[in-house]
C-alpha cells in the first residue's frame, strides 16, 4: 500500500501543526486498541448489544423475480441502532476516546446520521458530546437535531460559508485545535487526515465480513458488491474483505445529482470539475474550481453531496480495482420506491443510488449469480425529502396541520391523540422531562432513522 | 521604546477589492513592515471565524485567485520596499500546480509563501520550487508540537518561521506566559527569523511578543477594524450623508492607519 497513511497518491496528513500533535495521538491510541483484547471484547459486545448485530443479509427474491437476471441480496444496515451504518464507527472512535481518557467528543455531521450515532454513542458511553451542524442543515434536519439533543448532545449551528457539512467540518477542526487535551474528534466518513481513513474502514469493516459469512453460510459467492459513496465509509467497511482479491466485481455509486455540469452533482470520480487536490486534511479526488476552491455540489440525498471522497476508495478507483458509476436524483427515486414497494424495505436516498445500479447490473446478468447491495441506511430519515416528492398536497397539509397544533401547543405539553407526530412531537420530547412524552411511540421512529 | 516590526495581515479582496487596496495603504502607513496576503479560500480550516468570514465574504463577490495577483503586483508596484509574504491553502497550490503556483507568485514579486496544511515534511515539493524560483517558503510552528518534530522544523534553514503562539485559532485572546518564551525560543533555535501571531490585537500584548520575535503578526484585528469602517460606511449612506466606495475606502484606511500605529507604537 506504500508510504503509511497513503493509499497510492492519495491519502496523507495535510494539517496545520496545531492539529498534528492531536492525530499523532490519535494514532497511537488506534493502533494499540487494534491489538487489546480488551478493547475488541467490549466492542464486539456492545456492537452485539447496542448496535443490534449482524445486520441481516435479506435475498430480496421478488424483485429478483421481477427483474429476471442475478438474485439481490441486501444487507440491512439500516437496521443498526439510529438506523444507519454510522453507528458502527461512531461507536469504536467513542470508545476509542473513552480509552484515551478524554471525557468530551465533537462530531461535524450534515443529513444528521453521523452526528445522531455520535451522540447515542456518547450517551451510551458517558461522554460529553457537542455536535457542529451548518445552519442551513439545522434548518432542514430538524428531526434529527432533536433526536440528538435527546441523546444530550449540544448541537451547534455554524452560520460560516455555506452553512453546510464542510463549513461544519472546518468549525470542528477549529475546537480540536484548542480542546485536544479532553476532547476527541470523532470524524463520520473514511476520509480526513491519516489514520482517520485507516481507522473509519476498520470500524466498518464488521459490515462487509458479515456479508462474506453470511453468503458463505448460504453457499453463495458473490458476482458483485454495489454500495453508495459519499465520503466512503459504508462502500469501504463493505468493500474491505474482497480488496486484495481479484473478485467480486466492487461497484461504488457516486450522487449524479440533477445533470453533469460542476455544481449539479457530487461524483468526484467520474464527473466534471473532479481533480485531485488537497482538503480539510487529505489528498483524495474532490470536486474544484479551476484555481482549487471547493466546489458546490447538488445530490437530493444530503449524505452524497460532500465534495471529497475517501482517499482509499478514490485509490482503488483509479487502480482499476474499483469500478464507479452514477445515479442520479431521479434514479435514486425509483429504486426507492421499487425496492419499498416489492420487498417492504424503504432505502435511505443514499442507499437508494447503488439500489439503482444493483438493479440494472441484476437486469444485465444471467440468473444464478448473486448481487449485494449495501443498504447502508433506512429511509424513514428521508421522508421530509420524499414525502413532498411522492405526495405533496397531502404532506404540505400535514404540516399544515401539524404546525397549527404546535401553535396551540407552544409548551410542548402533548397534543391531541390525532396529531402525535412530526415537529410537534420532537419539541415536545426535546423540551418536556415528562416519562409519558418520552416514551412516546408516535414518530420518533419516522424522524431520526 | 523602538517602534514594533508588525507583519499585518489581510484578506485579499477584503471588503472588495478597492477595499483591501486603501487597507493595505493604511497598513504600510501605519508601519507595518510586512504585509502577508491571504488568498480567500472556500475552506480555511485553520482560521478563526473573523478571518473565514472575510474570506467567505470575498468568495461570494466571485472575488479570484488571478484578481489577488493583480492586487499583489500592483502592491508591489507601488511599495516595493515592503516584502510581501502569501498566505494560502494548500488546495490552492496544489491546483493549479506547486511549481506553477510559486511561479506566479513571483512574477508579482512575492518574497515567501505560507501554506498551513503543507507541513514541512510534506509539502508537496513547495520548499523546493519557492527555493528554485527565489521565495521562501516559511512553515508554521504550534506550541503543541512535540519538541523533536519542533526542533527539525527550526533548523531547515529557513530564513523565517511563523510561529502560532498558542494552540487554537486565529482571533481570540492569547495569553503570553513563560511557555510562550519557551516555546519562541526553540522556534528561533536554528536561525530562523521568527513571526509571531495569533490572537494580538492590542500595543500591550505586541510589547509583551516584540522582544522575543523577528516581528508581531496580527491578522483579525484589522478585518474587524475594516468591517467596522464598513459598517459606519452603511449608516452614512442611508442617514442624509451620500456616501461613496471613495469616502468609505478613506475611512477604511484611516482607521487601519490608526489600528496600525496603536499595535506597533502604543499611539
Amino acid at each position: 500500500m506504500g508510504e503509511k497513511g497513503y493509499f497510492g497518491p492519495y491519502g496523507g496528513r495535510y494539517v496545520p501543526e496545531v492539529l498534528g500533535r492531536a492525530i499523532e495521538e490519535i494514532e497511537e491510541a488506534f493502533e494499540a486498541a487494534c491489538t487489546d483484547r480488551a478493547f475488541q471484547d467490549e466492542l464486539a459486545l456492545l456492537q452485539r448489544d447496542f448496535i443490534g448485530r449482524p445486520t441481516p443479509l435479506l435475498y430480496a427474491e421478488n424483485s429478483s423475480r421481477l427483474l429476471g437476471g442475478a438474485d439481490i441480496y441486501i444487507k440491512m444496515e439500516g437496521l443498526a441502532h439510529t438506523g444507519a451504518h454510522k453507528i458502527n464507527n461512531a461507536l469504536g472512535q467513542a470508545l476509542l476516546a473513552k480509552r484515551m481518557g478524554k471525557t468530551r467528543v465533537i462530531a461535524e455531521t450534515g443529513a444528521g446520521q453521523h452526528g445522531l450515532a455520535t451522540a447515542a454513542a456518547c450517551a451510551k458511553l458517558g461522554l460529553s458530546c457537542t455536535i457542529y451542524m451548518g445552519a442551513v442543515d439545522v434548518d432542514r434536519q430538524q428531526p434529527n437535531v432533536a433526536t440528538m439533543e435527546l441523546f444530550g448532545a449540544q448541537v451547534v449551528p455554524v452560520y460560516a460559508g455555506s452553512q453546510t457539512l464542510k463549513d461544519a467540518i472546518n468549525e470542528a477542526f477549529r475546537d480540536w485545535a484548542a480542546s485536544f487535551a479532553d476532547t476527541f474528534y470523532i470524524i463520520g466518513s473514511a476520509l480526513g487526515p491519516a489514520p482517520y481513513p485507516d481507522m473509519v474502514r476498520t470500524f466498518q469493516s464488521v459490515i462487509g465480513k458479515e456479508v462474506k459469512e453470511q453468503l458463505a453460510s448460504r453457499g453463495l459467492e458473490p458476482e458483485a458488491l454495489v454500495a453508495c459513496v459519499g465520503g466512503g465509509s459504508n462502500a469501504i467497511g463493505f468493500f474491505s474483505p474482497y480488496l486484495e482479491a481479484e473478485k467480486p466485481r466492487l461497484i461504488g455509486v457516486e450522487a449524479g445529482g440533477r445533470g453533469t455540469s460542476l455544481g449539479d452533482h457530487a461524483a468526484r470520480m467520474t464527473g466534471e470539475g473532479a481533480r485531485t487536490g488537497i482538503v480539510h486534511g487529505y489528498k483524495s479526488r474532490f470536486l474544484l474550481t479551476e484555481e482549487g476552491q471547493v466546489a458546490p455540489t447538488h445530490s437530493i440525498s444530503a449524505g452524497l453531496d460532500y465534495p471529497g471522497i475517501g482517499p482509499q476508495l478514490a485509490a482503488l478507483g483509479r487502480s482499476g480495482r474499483l469500478e464507479f458509476r452514477r445515479a442520479s436524483d431521479e434514479e435514486a427515486l425509483e429504486a426507492l420506491t421499487f425496492f419499498a414497494r416489492h420487498e417492504g424495505v424503504v432505502f435511505a436516498l443514499e442507499s437508494a443510488h447503488a439500489g439503482a445500479v444493483a438493479i440494472n447490473l441484476a437486469r444485465s446478468l444471467p440468473k444464478g449469480k448473486v448481487v449485494v447491495v449495501n443498504m447502508s441506511g433506512r429511509g424513514d430519515k428521508d421522508l421530509f425529502i420524499t414525502a413532498p416528492y411522492f405526495r405533496p398536497a397531502a404532506w404540505a397539509a400535514f404540516l399544515e396541520r401539524e404546525l397549527a397544533a404546535l401553535r396551540a401547543h407552544p409548551s410542548g405539553i402533548a397534543p391531541p391523540p390525532s396529531s402525535g407526530t412530526g415537529l410537534e412531537n420532537a419539541r415536545g420530547v426535546a423540551h418536556s422531562t415528562t416519562s409519558k412524552l418520552i416514551s412516546s411511540p408516535t414518530s420518533r421512529e419516522v424522524h431520526h432513522g | 521604546m523602538d517602534k514594533i516590526r508588525l507583519m499585518a495581515h489581510l484578506v485579499a479582496g477584503f471588503p472588495d477589492a478597492s477595499g483591501c487596496r486603501a487597507a493595505a495603504e493604511g497598513l504600510i502607513e501605519g508601519g507595518a513592515s510586512y504585509l502577508e496576503i491571504q488568498i480567500p479560500f472556500s475552506d480555511p480550516s485553520a482560521d478563526g471565524p473573523v478571518i473565514q468570514s472575510a474570506c467567505a465574504a470575498a468568495l461570494a463577490n466571485g472575488y479570484s485567485v488571478s484578481q489577488a495577483l493583480d492586487f499583489l503586483e500592483s502592491l508591489h508596484r507601488d511599495f516595493p520596499q515592503v516584502p510581501l509574504f502569501v498566505m494560502a491553502y494548500a488546495s490552492l497550490v496544489v491546483t493549479p500546480g506547486v511549481e506553477q503556483f510559486v511561479h506566479m507568485m513571483a512574477q508579482r514579486g512575492v518574497m515567501g509563501l505560507i501554506v498551513p496544511d503543507l507541513p514541512f515534511d510534506r509539502d508537496e515539493g513547495l520548499a523546493e520550487a519557492c527555493a528554485h524560483q527565489g521565495l521562501v517558503s516559511i512553515p508554521v510552528a504550534a506550541p503543541s508540537m512535540r519538541s523533536e518534530r519542533l526542533e527539525r522544523m527550526a533548523h531547515l534553514g529557513r530564513a523565517y518561521l511563523y510561529a502560532a503562539l498558542r494552540t487554537g485559532i486565529t482571533g481570540t485572546t492569547t495569553t503570553i506566559g513563560e511557555g510562550t518564551l519557551q516555546f519562541l525560543k526553540a522556534c528561533a533555535a536554528g536561525g530562523s527569523k521568527v513571526l509571531g501571531g495569533f490572537g494580538i490585537r492590542s500595543h500591550t500584548q505586541a510589547r509583551a511578543v516584540a522582544p522575543l520575535v523577528h516581528a508581531v503578526v496580527a491578522g483579525s484585528v484589522f478585518v474587524e477594524t475594516i468591517q467596522e469602517a464598513v459598517e459606519a460606511h452603511r449608516v452614512s449612506r442611508s442617514a442624509s450623508f451620500k456616501g461613496s466606495i471613495e469616502v468609505r475606502d478613506t475611512a477604511i484606511r484611516e482607521n487601519i492607519r490608526q489600528k496600525a500605529q496603536e499595535i506597533t507604537r502604543g499611539e
